[in-house]
């Protein structure tokens, strides 16, 4: 090949150029740690990257739910466990003041008891987790239970459904404990809050058979609040369990977009290496083709 | 027999032949970095007839007969093909590689948008009544209608960039058009003379480079020595001294259509596919990948907007609302992704129940989630494969145009580059031309001394 001296000089620009290139890039790469930036750089990639990260933030927003679902659920079973305490003790109340060997002011006594038990369960039923009544159904932002000063009674206001909160995309679990089903007997049960409220009666009139005839109301309350106890726990584990699994698919899904998108930090690190050493060579081979001339030659 | 008076006048004319020599070799080293120069080579004959004396012939010197260029028709008849295919690849592939609204390290991008859209919906849907999770959905589904709106920008954006350039490019072709015509009229001017104008040819095939670059031309040598220039698509640019001129004008959908004037007048509108080298590549970028691009995301609001539309209209607000729409988006999906709003200001209007459903049910939230994962009406691919698959396609056009521009240009340099080493100047190679035309001169002077010398002896005769 006829070497002529345009040739030479466009020959070391551009192999210089390209040398300066590669090391630019080599270096962009090293100092971002990024592989996938423009979507040409490796289409494939980054169409997946997008969808990883896509796929990442809905398990992200699952898991944030599904947690903050159990975290009311656990709320939840904190009252009922109170709910379920004080309907053990009106039933001790209701079994010890039975017997006729109590006085008339015995279950007077036992009466007023019963009437504060009632109120705590209505108490603990209105429990709330932010702004929310967690008891109220769909109906969340009023007490579910409303307490009658007047009578001393209450009554179940709340909505007579349950919440559903996605465990996983397209599947949702209940999210609430059902105190209408659990607590006012809606759907066949018994109404716990009633039967006190006919057991305090029965004390304050001083009826033995009557205060009797509380006695299995108050069983199968304890039994409805327990069954609910144990469907939020059941509910409770699905929540914890989908949160654990959407924390998991999401980090998998993040490691996948690093995967495609990040680069590796020793392949980065030798190749910087490498490209800077062949500019350093570029640069000398360069240099030293220009220092041979015949002119320095013809005298 | 040579008389030594015609040997002096002999020297004299090989004196002026070597000095053009030294003439064109420096020439040739003048012009050693001027781009588009081929070398010149002054090619010397001995003088004849020669003269007979008793029967021999005694040489007459040397004379200068042409000065002719160094050129490769074969290569030159390659190069404006590989200039115009490197001209367009290179554009396009720039074009698109400019374009950077679906990057996938963009945090502000569509991706991280609809991420939000959907995970607000999320924790919306466990906690419906939630006024301060009302807002903040509200707020992310604001954010995506802005972040389709911005992309769709930066998409017209660069499209009207691309209309920029090209009507840049359509001066700086219809310089070089007419330019090349002035040539032709110049150099055939000065071939009446009887000589080859080497630096006009020169020039003139610059000129033919830049406009193959720049709008994919080739070039048709005439019989008179004209070189006529056509566009690819087989309209004529140049026609002997005459040029024609490209210019834009408004194509209808808010972008610029090239038009060209012929050089024998007449005015027709060119489709880009008739175009080549940087002006086609560049209308190629703006009316292909990028102008796909535009219309997928246009149809990606569209069917998401509808999607989302129809369940949220099914649906009722905590303020007992029913029959919203939570998008407004246009009747067709045509500027869609520019135009998406939100359609509601109170996020009390966000249908998240359902029927007779309080204000903590979830119901028509939870339905709202289902729209992530159905397929859309055109693509019939869920929401993340939709825009996955739109980034891919976008990707795989840049990737592809960049992949011709490499080959491309590779092509390029290889047949620019091999001109250069049969056509170009190499200073070594005049260095010697120069030492050569020096030696011989100065042998010729001693000839000429001699000669003075011999006549000197004749005249000092007594």
């Amino acid at each position: 090949m006829r070497v002529t001296d345009r040739l030479v000089f466009e020959n070391a620009t551009r192999n210089t150029a390209r040398a300066r290139e590669a090391a630019q890039q080599a270096q962009q790469a090293a100092s971002t740690g990024v592989r996938v930036e423009h979507p040409g750089d490796d289409p494939a990639a980054a169409g997946l990257i997008d969808a990883h990260r896509m796929s990442s933030a809905r398990f992200t927003a699952i898991s944030s739910a599904a947690g903050a679902a159990s975290d009311e659920i656990a709320a939840a079973d904190s009252a009922l466990d109170g709910v379920s305490t004080a309907l053990s003790r009106a039933r001790e109340l209701a079994v010890q003041l039975a017997n006729s060997t109590y006085s008339a002011d015995q279950r007077q006594n036992g009466a007023d008891e019963v009437d504060g038990l009632l109120k705590q369960i209505v108490s603990s039923l209105g429990a709330r987790v932010g702004s929310r009544y967690i008891f109220g159904g769909t109906e969340d932002d009023a007490p579910p239970f409303q307490y009658d000063p007047a009578t001393g009674n209450a009554t179940y206001v709340g909505a007579h459904d349950a919440r559903e909160v996605e465990i996983a995309p397209g599947v949702t679990q209940q999210a609430n404990v059902r105190a209408d089903v659990a607590v006012a007997g809606y759907g066949g049960g018994t109404d716990v809050l009633a039967t006190l409220q006919t057991l305090r009666t029965a004390l304050r009139s001083n009826d033995v058979s009557a205060v009797q005839a509380t006695l299995d109301g108050l069983q199968a309350g304890i039994e409805q609040v327990a069954t609910a106890r144990a469907q939020a726990g059941v509910s409770m584990n699905a929540f914890d369990a989908a949160k654990s699994a959407a924390r998991v698919a999401s980090d998998e899904d993040e490691v996948s977009a690093g995967k495609l998108g990040d680069i590796d930090l020793a392949d980065a690190a030798i190749q910087l290496q490498a490209t800077q050493t062949a500019l350093q060579a570029s640069y000398a081979a360069t240099a030293q083709s220009f220092r041979l001339s015949i002119l320095d030659y013809l005298k | 027999m040579a008389d030594l008076l015609s040997i002096l006048s002999t020297a004299s004319t090989s004196l002026s032949a070597q000095r053009a020599v030294l003439a064109t070799a420096g020439h040739n080293i003048d012009n050693a970095n001027t781009p588009g120069y081929s070398r010149q080579i002054a090619s010397l004959e001995a003088v004849t007839p020669a003269e007979q004396v008793n029967g021999a012939y005694i040489g007459r010197g040397a004379a200068l007969t042409t000065v002719t260029q160094a050129r490769d028709r074969f290569l030159e008849a390659q190069i404006p093909r590989a200039l115009g295919d490197a001209g367009f690849s290179s554009a396009q592939s720039g074009a698109l590689q400019a374009f950077h609204g679906l990057d996938v390290t963009d945090s502000g991008g569509l991706d991280s948008a609809i991420s939000g859209f959907y995970s607000g919906l999320r924790a919306l849907a466990q906690n419906p009544g939630d006024s301060s999770l009302r807002a903040s959905f509200l707020g992310a589904a604001q954010t995506l209608a802005r972040t389709f709106n911005s992309t769709a920008s930066a998409v017209e954006s660069a499209r009207s960039g691309l209309d920029a350039k090209a009507s840049g490019l359509t001066d700086q072709i219809d310089t070089e058009a007419q330019a090349v015509a002035e040539l032709n009229v110049q150099i055939r001017q000065a071939r009446a003379s009887g000589a080859e104008p080497n630096d006009l040819l020169d020039l003139r095939q610059q000129h033919l480079d830049e406009l193959a670059e720049l709008a994919g031309t080739t070039t048709v040598p005439t019989s008179e020595g004209d070189v006529n220039v056509t566009l690819p698509g087989g309209l004529a640019l140049v026609a002997g001294g005459r040029a024609g001129s490209l210019s834009t004008t408004p194509d209808g959908s808010g972008h610029l259509a090239v038009q060209v004037t012929l050089p024998g007048g007449g005015l027709t509108t060119l489709s880009s596919s008739a175009l080549g080298g940087s002006l086609g590549g560049t209308l190629a970028a703006r009316d292909g990948a990028l102008k796909t691009a535009g219309d997928q995301l246009d149809q990606f609001a569209f069917d998401l907007a509808s999607a989302v539309n129809v369940v949220h209209q099914a649906g009722y607000g905590t303020d007992g609302s029913h029959g919203l729409d939570l998008f407004t988006v246009g009747a067709t999906s045509s500027g869609a992704a520019s135009q998406l709003a939100v359609a509601i200001t109170d996020s009390a209007q966000l249908a998240t129940a359902g029927v007779g459903g309080g204000r903590g049910d979830a119901t028509n939230a939870n339905l709202l989630l289902e729209t992530e994962m159905q397929g859309l009406g055109t693509s019939g691919k869920d929401v993340q494969s939709t825009l996955s698959a739109i980034v891919s396609q976008f990707g795989s056009s840049t990737a592809s145009a960049k992949a011709f521009a490499d080959q491309d240009g590779a092509i390029k340099t290889h047949l620019t580059g091999l001109r250069d080493s049969y056509s170009g100047v190499s200073i070594d190679e005049e260095m010697i031309t120069m030492q050569q035309a020096q030696r011989g001169y100065e042998a010729i002077a001693k000839v000429m001394q001699t000669a003075d010398k011999m006549l000197e002896t004749l005249l000092n005769l007594r």
